[in-house]
Formats: C-alpha cells, sequence, structure tokens
C-alpha cells in the first residue's frame, strides 16, 4: 500500500480517467446493473482502493493485493476519488 | 454414472471442492485424490465434471467433486452455474453434497472470503481450507488461523497444497464423524429481510427445500438478476417466481439498489472479520517478481512481441515435433489395416473395416500427437499464469471487433483443431460472444486442411526448384485468410445477427508461479482422451456412411475402383453436384473429393489418390500430384490448372468441411439451428469466395 497521504482535495472521476500509477478509493459504480453486481462481487465495492497499474483501453488495476484486468467497458462503471499519485 | 444409491451410513461422505478461480483447488484436488479421478460431463451442458475417491486417516473412502471456479454463487457463465446448482442440489445428475470443502487463498483473503460468506448461508457442514499460507507469510500477511476457527465456528485448515503441507490435517477433518455447522451470524439489512422471508417461505413450501437451503437460495436469486439457467438443473415452481417477480417490481419503482447492498453488506462483515484475522507487516518490499515480470509482458509494445515469440514457438512445436508420432500412427494403422485384410477372407465386411472404420478413425487419431502439444502448451501457459496475460494482451485487438480476450484462448485451440476451441468456449461469460465464438472458431485454419494445402501446394508449384519461401508464403496466406475472414466475421455478427452489449471483461491475473509439470500432463491426457471419445465415436460412424456411399451401388461387370466410384452414390452426388462448383472451376471428380472430406478435410487428399487410383496417395503426394496434373477435363483441357488449385485451397479455407465440429456444435449450442446455419455461412463464403478468385482469375488471363 502506498503512503495515503491526502494532499489533494479529492477529485472524482472514472477509472478510465484516472492517471496511469494513481490510487484512487471507490465512490460509486453506475452503469447497467448486471456490470455494477458483477464488479462487486469481484471487489471492486465502494470505499475499496484501486492502483491503475497501465491502462490502453484495457486497464490493469491492483485491488487487494491481486491484479485484475478490466476491459474499458467495465472500467468505465467504476467512480473514484484520487487519494494518490498522478497530478 | 454418479448415481450412488443414497443408502445411510454405507454410501461414503460426498464432498464438493469449491473456490475462487486460481486459489489452488485443482492442486488440492489432485492431492487429495492423487490418481483415482473420474473426468466426465454434466449432461446437457459441456462442464468438466471431475470426482475422485479421497481416504480419510482410517482408510475409509471419501468421494470429492471438484466443482468449477467461481467467483460468487450468482452465475454468470455454464461453469458457474453448475457450481451453484450443484450445491444447491438443483441437479439432478449429481447429488447434493454432504459436505463443502471452501479453498481460499490467503493471500487473497477478503475477496476470497466473499464466496465463501454465500456459502455459509447454505448451512451445511463447511471445512475452510487457507491455502497458499507460505506465499502470504513471504508477503508479510499473517492470518489468525484460530481466531477465525472461533469466528465462523467451523474447522480452519491452514494448507500448501503445492508443497503437499496441511493434508493430514484437512483429512483428518473432512473424517470427523459430526461436523460442525457454521455459526453464520449475519443480518440481512433491513429493507430486504421481508422479501427473503417470504422468497423462503414459498421455496420451502412449493420447491421442496430445506429451510436453510432455501434462505441461501432466496438470498441468491434477489441478487442473481439474469438468472443463468443450464440443461439438467431443476427449474423454480411458478409460485416462486411469481413471488420474486413481485418484489422485483416493488422494488424497481422504489428505485432500491437491494442487490448492491446486498454484496455491500457481505463485504462489511467479510471487512469487518479481516480487520480481527489479518494481520499485515508494514513492509513494502518493493515490486515483486510478478510485478517485474508483468511490466514487460502486459507491455504495450513488449507484450505484443513475448506473445508473437510464444505463439510462434507453439506452432513450431506443432508442426515438427508431431510429425515423427504421426508418421508412426500412421504407419500403425496401415499395418492393422493390412492384418486385418491379412486375416479375414476378402469381402464387404473386410473393405468395410479396412476402407471404412479404420481408415476414416486414423484419418482423426492421427491429429492426436498435434493436439496433445497443443493441449501441453496451453496447459503450460495456463499453469504458469501467462495465458490471462495473454488474454489481457489480446483484449485490446479482440475488443476491435466486438470480442474480449476471454474469446482468444478457444480461438488458439482452434489452429490444432475448432472441436477443443469450441470446447474451450464455456469460459467465457457473455452467452453472445461465446456463440460468436463458436461460429468464427472452425475459420481458424485446423491441422486436418493442412493435408489439402500441401497436396494443392505440390500441384500449383511446378517442379521443385522452385524456393521453398513461395511454398511457405502461399501456405502462410492461406492462414491469414482464414484469420482475417475469422475477425471479418466476428465483426459483422456482432453488429448484425448477435448485436448486444460491447463486450466486457473483469479477469483476475494470478501472480506468476512455476508450473507444476505433473498436473499439465493429466489435464493433457485427459482432454485429448475426450477428444478422442468424441470425435473417434462420430468419425466412426460418419467414416461407415461414407465408405457405403461409395460401395453401393455395385457397377455391373469387373469395375476398376475409378469406375465404381463413379457408379456409386458418392460418385452420383458428385455429378450432381458438378452444375454448382463448375463456375468455381471443380468438376464432378473434385466434388466427390469434397462430399467424402465432410468426415475430416484430409480425406480429400485420400479420396483423390481413389478417384484418380493412385496407390499410397497418403504417404506419397508426388504421384498424385503427377495424376492430378494429367487430369483433364472431358473436352481435354487440364483440370488442375495453377488457378483451380489455388480456387480450392481458398475454398477450404472457408467451407465447412467437418460434420465433427457441426455435432459439436449442435452439442454446445443445444440446437440444430446454429450448426445449420455455420454450415450455410462458412460454405456460401467459400463458395462465393471462390467464384471470385476463379471467375476473376480467368477474366485476368490466369
Amino acid at each position: 500500500m502506498p503512503a495515503l497521504i491526502d494532499r489533494h482535495y479529492p477529485q472524482r472521476m472514472r477509472l478510465t480517467d484516472m492517471p496511469v500509477g494513481a490510487s484512487g478509493r471507490v465512490c460509486e459504480l453506475a452503469g447497467q446493473d448486471t456490470v455494477c453486481q458483477r464488479l462487486r462481487e469481484m471487489g471492486f465495492c465502494e470505499s475499496a482502493i484501486i492502483e491503475k497499474v497501465s491502462g490502453q483501453r484495457t486497464l490493469l488495476c491492483q485491488l487487494c493485493g491481486t491484479r485484475i484486468a478490466l476491459s474499458e467497458g467495465a472500467a468505465r462503471h467504476i467512480v473514484v476519488e484520487l487519494i494518490a499519485g498522478g497530478l | 454414472m454418479t448415481h450412488e444409491p443414497k443408502t445411510g451410513a454405507a454410501r461414503p461422505p460426498i464432498f464438493a471442492l469449491v473456490g475462487n478461480p486460481n486459489c489452488g483447488k485443482s492442486t488440492l484436488f489432485n492431492a487429495l485424490t492423487g490418481l483415482k479421478q473420474k473426468v466426465g460431463n454434466y449432461p446437457g451442458v459441456t462442464v468438466e465434471k471431475k470426482t475422485g475417491t479421497a481416504y480419510s486417516q482410517h482408510g475409509h473412502p471419501m468421494t470429492v467433486i471438484d466443482l468449477p471456479g467461481a467467483y460468487s454463487l450468482a452465475a454468470r457463465s455454464p461453469d458457474e452455474a453448475v457450481t451453484r446448482d450443484v450445491l444447491l442440489g438443483r441437479r439432478a445428475d449429481t447429488p447434493q453434497p454432504d459436505r463443502i470443502l471452501c479453498v481460499v487463498d490467503a493471500t487473497n483473503l477478503e475477496r476470497n472470503l466473499y464466496l465463501v460468506h454465500q456459502i455459509l448461508d447454505l448451512g451445511r457442514p463447511v471445512i475452510l481450507v487457507v491455502n497458499m499460507m507460505d506465499l502470504a507469510e513471504q508477503n508479510g500477511i499473517h492470518i489468525r488461523i484460530g481466531h477465525l476457527e472461533q469466528e465462523l465456528g467451523i474447522p480452519v485448515v491452514p494448507c500448501e497444497a503445492v508443497h503437499g503441507k496441511g493434508l493430514i490435517e484437512l483429512k483428518l477433518a473432512m473424517s470427523r464423524a459430526e461436523p460442525a455447522l457454521p455459526r453464520h451470524a449475519w443480518d440481512v439489512p433491513a429493507a430486504i429481510a421481508p422479501a427473503v422471508s417470504e422468497l423462503q417461505a414459498s421455496l420451502v413450501a412449493n420447491d421442496a427445500k430445506a429451510p436453510l437451503i432455501a434462505r441461501a437460495e432466496a438470498l441468491l436469486l434477489l441478487t442473481d438478476q439474469d438468472a443463468m439457467r443450464v440443461a439438467g438443473s431443476t427449474p423454480l415452481s411458478a409460485r416462486t417466481h411469481e413471488t420474486l417477480a413481485s418484489w422485483k417490481k416493488r422494488w424497481e419503482n422504489e428505485g432500491t439498489d437491494w442487490a448492491g447492498a446486498l454484496v455491500n453488506s457481505r463485504y462489511d462483515a467479510i471487512s469487518q472479520l479481516c480487520a480481527q484475522v489479518v494481520q499485515r507487516k508494514d513492509t513494502s518490499p518493493g515490486p515483486s517478481v510478478s510485478d517485474r515480470i508483468d511490466a514487460v509482458v502486459t507491455h504495450p509494445f513488449w507484450g505484443w512481441i513475448t506473445l508473437g515469440v510464444l505463439m510462434a514457438l507453439v506452432f513450431f512445436s506443432i508442426f515438427t515435433l508431431a510429425e515423427y508420432p504421426m508418421n508412426f500412427i500412421d504407419e500403425q494403422t496401415a499395418a492393422f489395416s493390412d492384418w486385418i485384410k491379412d486375416k479375414m477372407p476378402e469381402g464387404e465386411l473386410r473393405d468395410l473395416i479396412t476402407d471404412g472404420a479404420i481408415a476414416g478413425v486414423g484419418g482423426v487419431v492421427i491429429f492426436l500427437p498435434q493436439i496433445l502439444i497443443l493441449f501441453f502448451f496451453i496447459g503450460l501457459l495456463e499453469s504458469t499464469g501467462y495465458m490471462a496475460r495473454a488474454a489481457f494482451i489480446m483484449d485490446r485487438l479482440m475488443s476491435s471487433v466486438g470480442l474480449n480476450g476471454k474469446s482468444f484462448i478457444p480461438l488458439l485451440s482452434s489452429y490444432a483443431c475448432a472441436i477443443p476451441g469450441i470446447m474451450a468456449t464455456r469460459t467465457i461469460e457473455d452467452k453472445k460472444d461465446r456463440l460468436v465464438t463458436i461460429l468464427i472458431a472452425p475459420l481458424m485454419s485446423c491441422s486436418a486442411r493442412l493435408p489439402v494445402y500441401l497436396l494443392m501446394i505440390a500441384a500449383l508449384v511446378p517442379g521443385d526448384r522452385v524456393p521453398l519461401l513461395t511454398k511457405v508464403g502461399v501456405m502462410l496466406l492461406m492462414y491469414a485468410l482464414g484469420t482475417f475472414g475469422a475477425f471479418g466475421f466476428a465483426w459483422l455478427f456482432k453488429r448484425t445477427l448477435l448485436k448486444g452489449e460491447p463486450s466486457i471483461m473483469i479477469m483476475e491475473l494470478p501472480p506468476y508461479h512455476m508450473p507444476r509439470i505433473g498436473d499439465v500432463i493429466r489435464q493433457m491426457f485427459e482432454r485429448g482422451w475426450m477428444f478422442l471419445k468424441r470425435a473417434g465415436t462420430t468419425i466412426l460412424g460418419i467414416s461407415i456412411v461414407l465408405w457405403f456411399l461409395s460401395a453401393y451401388p455395385k457397377a455391373p461387370g469387373e469395375p476398376t475402383d475409378t469406375e465404381q466410384l463413379e457408379y456409386s452414390i458418392a460418385g452420383r452426388i458428385g455429378q450432381t453436384l458438378e452444375p454448382v462448383i463448375r463456375p468455381i472451376g471443380f468438376d464432378w471428380q473434385i466434388g466427390i473429393g469434397i462430399v467424402s472430406s465432410l468426415a475430416a478435410r484430409e480425406v480429400f487428399v485420400s479420396t483423390m489418390g481413389v478417384v484418380f487410383n493412385v496407390e499410397d496417395a497418403e504417404e506419397n503426394t508426388e504421384p498424385l500430384r503427377e495424376a492430378l496434373l494429367k487430369a483433364t477435363w472431358p473436352d481435354g483441357r487440364p483440370l488442375f490448372t495453377p488457378l483451380v488449385c489455388f480456387t480450392l485451397m481458398v475454398f477450404y479455407v472457408f467451407a465447412m468441411q467437418c460434420l465433427a465440429t457441426l455435432a459439436v456444435v449442435r452439442r454446445e449450442t443445444g440446437s440444430w439451428k446454429w450448426p445449420a446455419f455455420q454450415l450455410c455461412y462458412m460454405t456460401g463464403t467459400a463458395w462465393i469466395l471462390s467464384f471470385i478468385v476463379y471467375q476473376g482469375g480467368r477474366a485476368l488471363g490466369f
């Protein structure tokens, strides 16, 4: 876990828009219900912390110590607030 | 054949092994049951059913069912649906397990406990196996097993399945006569509670469920929005269905996200538990080995290079290493055929056995070495964890035609044979994506097309002085044609016929580890055997039918083989076909080849051998090539011009020339509609493209 210093005012954005290398906390899952449900069950629940490892259409994220590949369509459902890195 | 009669104490207890994908479940299964395993299928769905026998410390047998890996009981793919249905006792073909072994990955306890949490709802005796304890310690994660046991009220066994550690303790826990029931304290969110109890009551009253199972199933029905149904599972009663629908409607009007609330409340309970049980040493060891490998392997540029090199190596091995065993099988089939010819009196039955059954089945068995090699490499790549990275890399490409990375593995297998490829589609969650993948898989040039390509290239390129590069170039062109065709059709189908949401992939990338060669080889033989059983029986039937078609009715007098073939039903079909295939440059003799190669594409070569009366066509294409070049139309024009050879190759790239594949597609899709459609669109495309190539080529003066 990187040090979570809240230097910036929390910014809300879609996971797809979060810069690579940054970490964010999940605020909300919005969009198609079935996809949201699947994401929740895979651990992308509200308040989970995600680190974006790489991303060009298909994203690579670190969640609870696991690497997860997410296609753009799925990542768009995740709204995060930036907590570290990026910017 | 797993219908064990329920005869009280005499029946060995049945354990179901469940867990997330990549938690080491299969390794544990192999470690528990050793070689005493049985692999079959759940009737109606092509999901592998693995059962094995483990022995307790006192030598009592215990049946273990290895259920497909799942993240949740709310199933999204046929695999997960089977896991759910077995646990809920919804499948008539599998007895409801007496006890459940839940396997979790110690390095990833929080996410793994979600499934455990759902399973504890079932109120069955559960044993929790915390696997990969060594890896967790390495990562500075300490799990207080005793505390976890106390909180959940079930036996918790720490384990390192790879090293065989913890197995004795596990077997001891499994042999305990009176298993502890979980002390599962979990409050259903207040908003949902009335719906849960009403559904539970209906399930007890109308579906004859035990109260605890009914409660678990009620919770599941409420989270499972698009309930995945698979054949062979008992459907819900109408009354329960109504109750469910009315609650769903009420919530929709209120705008409550009940499903989300349920998942979140589960995760809340889990994170509370984990806060007490998991102790992390706050060491940040920097990027792990897996992370460092991933930096290269999932890199936007180096990732493609790695994938390309690996795929080239796999194909190189398939085509070079397989040559020797293939020749061996070829010789053995020929020897067996000769032996029968020696032992049996001459006659129809002997011909049926040697020319029909042995030749036909031999034609399929000969591809077994290639298929085993392919399965070995796929197993190896899966076992190290690379396959998920390959799917990740391919996802970008696949999403441009509307599919996702998960379709990559089935398509890769299809280069060896479409049958295992189509069988591998069952891990694809989206039904439409799965269907599209099944529809396009046979367009990937399988190895049965190779003999046809080789013969046509030999006939196409005159003499041996032509550089090898030209031959390789033509061959590569055919592979490229099939591959791009497949992607083109995927794009088309996703936009028209099977229009759906853009495909979505959520896939865990397991950490890399050393492959377990024993498991890889075991899996290779299991899959190879299933291929043999399935394709072998279908091919045997088709071969016998084709033999009858080409042997009857008998031509009068003392006909040569060629005359007999011309007179037979197959010959007549070829002649009937001629008006259709003439515009693409084929005559009735080629027509016979096309019809007979419906059994397997490479049969085309042996049929050409019979038609043009060449001995040993299979073993040496040289005399057959000479014969082909001498063949003419009735008016004396040469039949196999370079243009016709090329057209024939194009035809074979696209035409659906494999009844065995169609039979498998029928099984996988559950209706004849899709194989029929596949036959029409592929063979139709083949004809149209051949027409364009042939007529275009003629217009250009070839």
